[in-house]
């Protein structure tokens, strides 16, 4: 199911940057220039943003205002990135973070 | 003497629950067994329970887990959330990188 | 190190209103905040919101914030944002890291305006993807336009839980289940209504069990408990659902205040850790000032005329005011929070039972255990009345501070009075004409116009309509009781959008006269 909204009763049609693609792991993904990198990634039906260091659990979007720090992630290679409140650019290089590594956990 | 600082209370012994597993610290991945146990080992204040556990000390910084902390340990001791003075509140308050935070604007 | 007159920590509805007021005064003001973009929540809230015109009522809460903007940037106000605030010294020495570097800045007066964060409640599963907070859910889809799930259970019936489980249904959720474990709605009845109406079944006295799924939530099991908030076994009910919405509540950001060194209290009526200030926003520290949710959590109103409170104490500290004038413009900010304290929702009622209405009308019982007011409680009310001909029917059945129904009658048939906690009331002699600016005037979306002898064997019934796509003239579809439960077929015979209803669209429906005090919904088939 689509889940951008593309008419809202009262905000009416969302204003948006330009497209842009960027790479979740090894896929090419859409979103727009501006937008938080979770919500291109949400939108992208992507839930998974990171494996927990301890008990390699997965956690995704929970605050989205960048308080809870649970959607972090690699991106463009540096580590704990709150993909909630950073912006998105075109080329962006964003991974699934495992524990504070783009490496899943076999590898580390 | 406030009940939180009487170290001589006797509060009882640990009393295992089916809950134990929940995690309560989502950074720091602590749970809520591992809280309780805390404060049977003698970790009476928020203060104490952060340094023992590290909970609230994540990238986070306990803006999720404090409040939910406070009620497990304040359970445990049987008192009220009100009586237990909140963790030390220090700079810096958000996730900040050092190599930023070192870097004093001219 | 850089000096101000005042700093604000916080740009939303009550820092912004703080540095409005100030700047007006003459003050060299800059605002911190974290954020992209300034405003708080108030982006998020679509809405129109409650209180009278000085309250700025039937505005909606992101043209309110435009608004603010607008006017802090008149004033002078220099808004810093992407700048976060880390720490702030007892000598009101503020440290920010904007960009790359921390910065030191000194300010004569401070007004700290963090507000709140959500509380969390943990259960089996809680830390899944899927289980977001309730203004992660109000952030994606009100400011990025990116669905927070296609199925939703609601946990929390406080307004923020039943204004964002409307919210998601206007952006095309589904939303599933409205929970909470408490036994009655804590929010508003309208807003309960509006969501019960369109068909959401309200659990009270339930909560969730288990949030199911391996890598992201693909279901969830609430169930009911008893009244020391323990399951029931055996009454559990299981939701296929992608997103489980936690509102339950929010605590002060007061961690700056105390790092300051201010007198702190743990107050559970204020919703945590906040200053010990007076009723104008000082605290123990003299020139660090608060307002809005950091010192208690209210709402986005009261944290506006908060804001301008401290804004001018603020002023009068540093000696741009006299005593006198700032004991004469606080009479009139005093008497506007205090009309936005009253009613059963006042801080001071928060806990009590409330049995009957200020008039003395026993309260909707069916209300407060499933969101909306019963077929056989509703004609008790004052807004309620039969008459010839078209007229308003209001189900305000709450004394909540609000009175927008009153000023946008042209032919003044409703009647609240000079308290605006009052429930409105139909003047009698008076004359409808069918205008339709109550009904879109009413921020809890409660009043309708009925015609019960709109033709033979028909009544009709203008309802309140903020969804897409907007059903047509001629559409035939369901007529939805209170409950949300089909009651009869209906037909849409008008649908009116203009600008005055501020995108309230107003459906009329036809359907079988017996049906007009029962139709509250339209649905297509």
């Amino acid at each position: 199911m689509e889940s951008r909204i593309a008419e809202h009763p009262i905000l009416g049609v969302p204003e948006k940057g330009k497209k842009v693609t960027f790479t979740y792991n090894d896929t090419q993904v859409e979103g727009y220039e501006g937008e938080p990198i979770a919500a291109a990634l949400k939108a992208a039906g992507l839930m998974v943003h990171r494996y927990t260091k301890k008990e390699h659990k997965p956690r995704g979007i929970f605050c989205a205002i960048g308080r809870c720090t649970d959607c972090v992630m690699v991106v463009d290679g540096k580590p704990n990135i709150r993909t909630c409140v950073t912006p998105l650019k075109e080329g962006m290089k964003v991974q699934t973070q495992y524990g504070v590594s783009d490496k899943p956990f076999a590898e580390q | 003497m406030n009940q939180v600082n009487d170290r001589s209370r006797d509060i009882g012994a640990f009393v295992p629950a089916p809950d134990d597993d929940m995690i309560i610290c989502r950074c720091e991945e602590i749970t809520k067994g591992e809280i309780r146990k805390a404060v049977h080992d003698g970790m009476f204040t928020m203060t104490e329970i952060r340094r023992y556990l590290r909970t609230g000390m994540g990238l986070c910084q306990g803006q999720t887990c404090a409040k939910l902390v406070k009620g497990i340990v304040a359970r445990e001791l049987g008192i009220s959330p009100a009586e237990l003075e909140p963790a030390t509140s220090r700079v810096p308050m958000r996730p900040i990188e050092m190599h930023i935070f070192a870097n004093e604007a001219k | 190190m850089k000096r101000y007159d005042l700093i604000i920590v916080g740009a939303g509805p009550s820092g912004l209103s703080a540095a409005i007021e100030a700047a007006r005064r003459g003050l060299n003001v800059v605002v911190f905040d974290e954020n992209e973009k300034p405003g708080g929540q108030l982006f998020k809230q679509i809405h129109k919101f409650f209180g009278s015109k000085e309250h700025k009522a039937k505005i909606r809460g992101f043209v309110i914030g435009e608004q603010l903007l607008k006017e802090a940037d008149e004033a002078g106000v220099e808004v810093v944002l992407n700048a976060t605030v880390i720490g702030l010294y007892q000598d009101k020495e503020v440290v920010v890291r904007i960009g790359e570097a921390v910065h030191h800045y000194k300010g004569d007066a401070v007004i700290i305006a963090t507000g709140a964060s959500e509380n969390m409640v943990t259960f089996d599963g809680w830390t899944l993807p899927g289980v977001i907070g309730a203004g992660a859910a109000q952030t994606m889809m009100n400011l990025h336009g990116v669905k927070p799930g296609n199925k939703v259970l609601m946990l929390g019936s406080g307004n923020v839980g039943l204004v964002v489980s409307f919210q998601l249904l206007q952006c095309g959720c589904e939303v599933v289940a409205l929970v909470d474990a408490a036994p009655k709605v804590g929010g508003y009845g309208v807003h309960a209504a509006k969501v019960a109406r369109t068909g959401v079944p309200f659990y009270l006295s339930h909560t969730i069990v288990k949030a199911e799924g391996e890598e992201c939530v693909t279901g969830v099991t609430i169930a009911e408990v008893d009244s020391h908030f323990q399951f029931i076994p055996g009454t559990e009910k299981h939701f296929d659902v992608d997103t489980i919405c936690l509102a339950v509540g929010l605590s002060p950001m007061s961690q700056l205040l105390k790092m300051a060194g201010c007198e702190m209290e743990d107050n559970p009526k204020r919703g945590g850790q906040v200053p010990i200030c007076d009723e104008y926003g000082r605290t123990s520290l003299p020139g660090v000032f608060v307002a809005g949710d950091v010192s208690g959590i209210e709402e986005a109103s009261s944290a506006m005329i908060e804001g301008r409170m401290a804004g001018i104490v603020a002023a009068e500290y540093l000696g741009y005011m006299e005593k006198e004038e700032l004991d004469s413009n606080l009479v009139d900010l005093d008497k506007a929070l205090d009309g936005l304290r009253q009613g059963m929702f006042a801080p001071k009622n928060r806990g009590k039972d409330i049995e009957t209405t200020d008039e003395g009308i026993p309260v909707s019982k069916n209300l407060l255990k499933h969101g909306f007011v019963a077929d056989d409680e509703i004609e008790r009310f004052p807004g309620v009345t039969h008459a010839k001909g078209i007229h308003p029917v209001m189900e305000c059945t709450q004394n909540i501070p609000c009175n927008p129904c009153q000023d946008a009658c042209p032919k003044h048939c409703i009647r609240i009075g000079s308290n605006i906690t009052a429930l409105p009331a139909v003047e009698e002699g008076s004359e409808c004409v069918g205008c339709g600016m109550c009904v879109a005037s009413c921020s809890g979306q409660a009043i309708f116009l009925v015609d019960e002898t709109y033709e033979e064997g028909y009544a009709s019934i203008t309802i309140p309509y903020e969804f897409l796509p907007l059903p047509e003239v001629g559409a035939k579809g369901n007529a939805l009781g209170r409950d949300g439960k089909k009651v009869c077929d209906a037909e849409v015979i008008s649908v009116k959008s203009i600008p005055a209803f501020d995108k309230t669209n107003l459906l009329t429906m036809k359907v079988p006269t017996e049906y007009a005090m029962k139709a509250r919904f339209y649905k297509e088939a």
